[in-house]
């Protein structure tokens, strides 16, 4: 197997820990990251999210940091990517920057745009569902 | 920009007409009646005016919100905040849900829209989307069960669906949701 700039495989595993970092206040309440913080950008129809473990090391906030680009950074989702694959959707390794991922395989109905939210809504609550909440 | 609206009072005239309720110096039967249809009507009053004050209060965590993403851009990404029309229509939405019904969380969404979401649990939630058209996308999580449906908003009453939906997930009970 290939391995990436990072020294993690360029496959990412069933049980790897990823994390959606969370820069929006309305993106999580006291108990769970919502189904919202996980839609796909309509630019590039992707979710960026980072390959980690759960443990909010130092090493994880400064992930988050980069991630959040000068954004508030209010926390994270980790949520492990056979969670991902669960719902149909795929998980691919994505460098630079380094540990970056991509969800990939959202619905997307050119002729029917809402029911195209519909869809990736449930997949997104399926994923919020079984994300842990940390918060800085 | 939009601007967040404060809690408006709605007791002039009403003042006078809770002193009458609350007196005690009536003496005539008639009196008595009127006095009883007061009471109706102030505690009837008070209870719109607690709703009502729910709706404002929501209403403007919606402009703090919509305000929020205009300045920040959309979470981690190169999006747009929340287009106005969104908030215009989910502030319609806002009011045309009956009483009894508890109001949602607002969250933004990366095209645009505003989600009203209503969380009971991790598995147990109903999310909406409002986006600038009057069809709006929903899904719902209860267990097991999951699903999701478009339903068309007139401006005035909500669509029957999505208030069965959302009433499944806030009760107690466990109704099944059907699919549009």
């Amino acid at each position: 197997m290939a391995t990436l700039p990072s020294g993690l495989p360029d496959r990412v595993g069933d049980d790897e820990d990823l994390a959606r970092f969370l820069t929006q206040s309305s993106h999580f309440n006291a108990f769970m990251a919502k189904p919202s913080a996980f839609m796909p950008s309509p630019t590039d129809r992707k979710t960026s999210v980072s390959r980690h473990g759960s443990d909010p090391s130092d090493a994880f906030w400064a992930l988050g940091r980069q991630a959040a680009g000068g954004r508030n950074l209010h926390g994270a989702a980790v949520f492990k990517a056979h969670v991902v694959r669960s719902a149909q959707l795929q998980v691919l390794a994505d460098e630079p920057p380094p540990r970056h991922a991509v969800i990939t395989g959202w619905p997307w109905l050119e002729k029917d745009p809402e029911l195209q939210k519909a869809k990736q809504k449930e997949l997104a609550s399926q994923i919020a569902s079984r994300a842990a909440l940390v918060l800085i | 920009m939009l601007e967040p609206i404060s809690t408006v009072s709605l007791c002039t005239g009403y003042a006078a007409l809770q002193v009458f309720a609350r007196s005690r110096s009536a003496i005539s039967r008639e009196a008595q009646d009127v006095r009883k249809v007061a009471t109706a009507l102030v505690d009837s009053a008070e209870l719109s005016q607690a709703l009502f004050g729910e709706k404002v209060a929501a209403v403007s965590q919606l402009r703090a919100l919509a305000n929020e993403c205009a300045q920040q851009g959309y979470s981690g990404d190169k999006d747009a905040g929340i287009d106005p029309l969104a908030v215009l229509i989910a502030e319609s939405f806002l009011r045309a849900l009956p009483d009894g019904i508890p109001l949602p969380e607002f969250a933004s969404e990366p095209d645009g829209s505003v989600s009203l979401d209503w969380i009971q649990s991790q598995t147990r939630l109903f999310t909406l989307s409002v986006g600038i058209t009057n069809r709006l996308a929903y899904a719902w999580l209860d267990g097991a069960d999951k699903g999701h449906a478009v339903a068309r908003f007139n401006g005035e009453s909500i669509p029957p669906l999505i208030l069965e939906g959302i009433k499944a997930i806030t009760s107690h009970g466990n109704i099944a949701l059907r699919a549009a």
